[in-house]
């Protein structure tokens, strides 16, 4: 488990194939937004993560507490969960709260209920919660929902044991450490092994490092994505020319060569993330906050 | 999730039949039951993941933090939430196997398979009279056992962080499985040094010198200190460092847990610089310095083969019938008792050891089976079917509850307070006897008091007709304000 991923509930019990995640997805909300006539449609699954990602990286930064990893944590309980219910049926803000909540005690970081939710209040207007047992409760439903599946494996952990291997410098972990951040606006952490997604990272902060001319020392709570969406592409193009292939580069592909990784899951994990940055473009915080405005009030 | 309040999936009344209750502790209750049998159907087979059936459940159920007239939702406490993550993750033959959890009715139910015995009720057997010792092929593979479940724990960045003979359960086939995960946690790469999470853990007894030393960072390590404890106390049916815990003072301040480290001395001298050279660094080492001075024992100490000399020669051993452990059993328990954690053994090492295989290492290891070729039977567990004195305390405390009762008035008619004590004290000493947690506290007779009392508000309870087990197990939300009772 904690040692071994491929004996973890998350390889055993919540590592899907793409069709896996469409037709679950599917079958919680048949007529998904754009063919049918919701009217504006509803945002898609990506801008709905990159909001929580965004909201929760902002939430963090006033709460010194709030580590990189209990975020991460969060939002993989929030991916989970939302396999098995509708975000349209639920009060995202409050979910937002339980899942941090929930995620800085297995992360050991623990933060009290009452602090929670006096933070959660302040920062989101629309929570529309005021009592601690709500947020229990709301506690009750996830850990249920997850079957006290609660033990995750993050890439940070791979990131850290592969950065000495290729001899990356500190903008490039820096960088790497940030894509893994952006990655949980994907589904890659439903889809792929953690060393697949940290290897995914590591790879593209080597490939555009040199070319893009990256700003350096990305914080490690960016609510913006480390990478833009031109400079993704060319790293995605780099794939196979390998143009700009320095040492570092040479010795990766070798590495990769050599090594038993699936390459496939590499290059289709590489695309998924250049495809998060050209869909991080077209994201605007607003849509998203009103559709859930919208969608909290037809509730009511 | 928002508008509608939470429905679990599965009932814990619509699966379990409650046979008993077990035990009970800060953390809430423990049951006994089997799966439920209707009229129109029969009991549903529960498989262990080996295929073997489950015939009975120990169900804990996690009482809410706060307690009082009705229960709140107040957000899991890190214990159930880390016992919950790590059961439901980990997996061996040497651990305690968890069928599955439900939460319900504000409460959380953890159901695991039921074992007959733990290594305390097993040491308490054989420590009465007459006296016999454990016999040496079950104490080797009830440690070589207890150490494989360790070494799965230690490959999983667990550490149990509260070994001992209570903890460690036995099925009627001869299983060791350790339980109680509620202090266990990751330690790959804590994000706060470990000590800040929990400022004391492990009983009293079993704790290593580096956590009574006050060392911010720690290791498994301990668990391997706790072993051996455990390991001695096997052999000679009592506890080898049996001290008395310094309490919490008002300041929040954690003690120096000076007798406790005075009980290790006694038998093992206190730990010097020479061998163990991190022995400065320690947070308490000057409070080290103090130990002589309260136990001038500590200067002539037993050592641990003098020890281990009068264990084997005086524990009614017998050369024929019973033989006691071998000199192998000593070794491994002065490296387990090591004071420096870094030279300590580990689980792995342990296993390796020539107690187990040999001393060319290729003896065969221990049976599975710790009570294998062996005549005696243990005891079953003790399963109260009346838990009423229990939940009363735990629901209420005794002093709300009397209070409650004297402010209402209703004491049951002609039971006056004296008589009340006289006829309960007696039952209520044989309570505390029995009880070893009861005996470390050392204050008697406060517990006799409160247990009379208990038992006397008891009485006042039944008056009301509430307190049935079933409809406590099944319905928390019935048993609030002491007087509403279920109809």
């Amino acid at each position: 488990m904690a040692a071994n991923y491929w004996d973890s509930t998350q390889a055993k019990y919540f590592t899907y194939t793409k069709s896996e995640l469409a037709s679950l997805r599917l079958a919680l909300h048949p007529n998904t937004n754009n063919n049918n006539a919701t009217n504006p449609p509803f945002p898609e699954t990506r801008h709905l993560a990159i909001y929580t990602l965004t909201n929760l990286t902002k939430f963090a930064r006033r709460q010194t507490n709030i580590r990189q990893q209990a975020l991460a944590t969060a939002q993989i309980y929030l991916k989970r969960f939302h396999l098995s219910v509708d975000v349209r049926k639920t009060n995202p803000y409050l979910l937002m709260a339980t899942a941090l909540y929930l995620a800085c005690k297995m992360e050991e970081t623990p933060l009290h209920i009452r602090l929670m939710l006096s933070e959660a209040s302040r920062h989101w207007t629309e929570l529309g919660v005021s009592e601690t047992s709500r947020l229990g409760e709301c506690e009750f439903a996830l850990i249920s929902t997850l079957r006290s599946r609660l033990i995750l494996h993050h890439p940070y952990r791979a990131l850290g044991e592969l950065q000495g291997v290729f001899g990356l410098g500190v903008e490039e972990q820096a960088l790497a450490h940030s894509i893994i951040n952006d990655s949980y606006a994907t589904d890659l952490a439903l889809l792929y092994p953690p060393h697949i997604i940290a290897i995914t990272a590591i790879f593209l902060a080597v490939v555009l490092r040199p070319a893009g001319g990256l700003p350096a020392g990305l914080a490690a709570h960016a609510a913006s994505p480390a990478v833009g969406s031109s400079a993704a592409q060319s790293a995605l193009a780099g794939f196979g020319g390998l143009k700009q292939s320095g040492p570092k580069l040479a010795k990766l592909v070798d590495w990769l060569a050599e090594s038993k990784v699936d390459m496939k899951a590499i290059v289709d994990a590489t695309q998924e993330m250049v495809s998060l940055y050209e869909c991080w473009e077209g994201y605007n915080e607003k849509v998203v906050k009103d559709a859930y405005a919208k969608m909290l009030k037809d509730m009511k | 999730m928002d508008a509608t309040p939470y429905a679990p999936q599965r009932h814990i009344n619509d699966n379990y039949d409650i046979v008993g209750f077990i035990s009970s502790g800060t953390y809430g209750r423990v049951y006994k039951a089997i799966s439920r049998r209707t009229a129109n159907q029969p009991a549903p087979i529960v498989k262990h993941p080996s295929g073997r059936t489950i015939e009975a459940f120990a169900i804990k159920k996690f009482k809410p933090d706060k307690e009082g007239a009705e229960l709140q939702y107040t957000g899991i406490s890190q214990s159930a939430i880390r016992e919950m993550a790590l059961c439901t993750e980990l997996s061996h033959p040497a651990l305690i196997h968890l069928v599955e959890i439900i939460l319900e009715s504000k409460c959380i139910f953890m159901v695991f398979e039921y074992a007959e015995h733990d290594l305390l009720q097993i040491i308490h057997h054989h420590s009465l009279l007459p006296r016999t010792p454990i016999p040496a092929s079950t104490l080797r593979s009830c440690m070589h056992q207890l150490l494989s479940g360790l070494l799965y724990l230690h490959q999983n960045w667990v550490i149990h962080r509260d070994l001992k003979p209570a903890n460690i359960m036995v099925t009627s086939s001869g299983a060791i499985k350790i339980g109680d995960l509620g202090l266990a946690r990751l330690f790959y790469k804590p994000l706060h040094p470990l000590f800040s999470g929990d400022k004391v853990v492990v009983t009293i007894w079993y704790r290593a010198p580096e956590l009574l030393l006050g060392s911010r960072h720690y290791t498994p390590a301990i668990d391997l200190w706790a072993v051996g404890c455990i390991f001695a106390e096997l052999m000679t049916l009592r506890p080898i460092f049996k001290g008395e815990e310094a309490k919490q003072d008002s300041k929040k301040a954690v003690p120096f847990q000076r007798n406790q480290m005075g009980k290790i001395g006694e038998i093992l001298g206190l730990p010097r610089k020479s061998e163990w050279p991190l022995l400065q660094a320690m947070p308490e080492y000057p409070s080290l310095q103090t130990v002589s001075m309260h136990n001038a024992s500590v200067n002539r100490p037993v050592t641990l083969d003098k020890w281990y000399r009068n264990t084997t020669g005086s524990n009614n051993y017998n050369a024929q019938t019973s033989p006691p452990p071998d000199d192998s059993a000593l070794d491994l328990l002065k490296k387990l008792l090591e004071y420096d954690p870094l030279k300590r053994s580990t689980a792995e090492q342990a296993l390796k050891h020539p107690y187990f295989l040999g001393a060319d290492g290729t003896g065969k290891p221990p049976s599975w089976n710790c009570f294998e070729g062996l005549e005696t039977k243990y005891p079953a567990r003790k399963v109260r079917h009346d838990d009423r004195l229990q939940q009363y305390r735990d629901n209420f405390g005794f002093n709300s509850l009397l209070a409650q009762a004297i402010a209402e008035n209703v004491l049951p008619p002609g039971l006056e307070q004296e008589r009340m004590l006289q006829v309960h004290a007696r039952h209520a000493w044989n309570l505390a006897v029995d009880s070893p947690k009861r005996e470390k506290t050392g204050a008697r007779e406060y517990e006799v008091l409160n247990e009379a009392w208990g038992w006397a508000c008891l009485r006042f309870a039944e008056a009301a007709g509430e307190w049935r087990l079933k409809a406590e197990f099944g319905g928390v939300d019935n048993v609030g304000a002491g007087g509403a009772g279920e109809g």
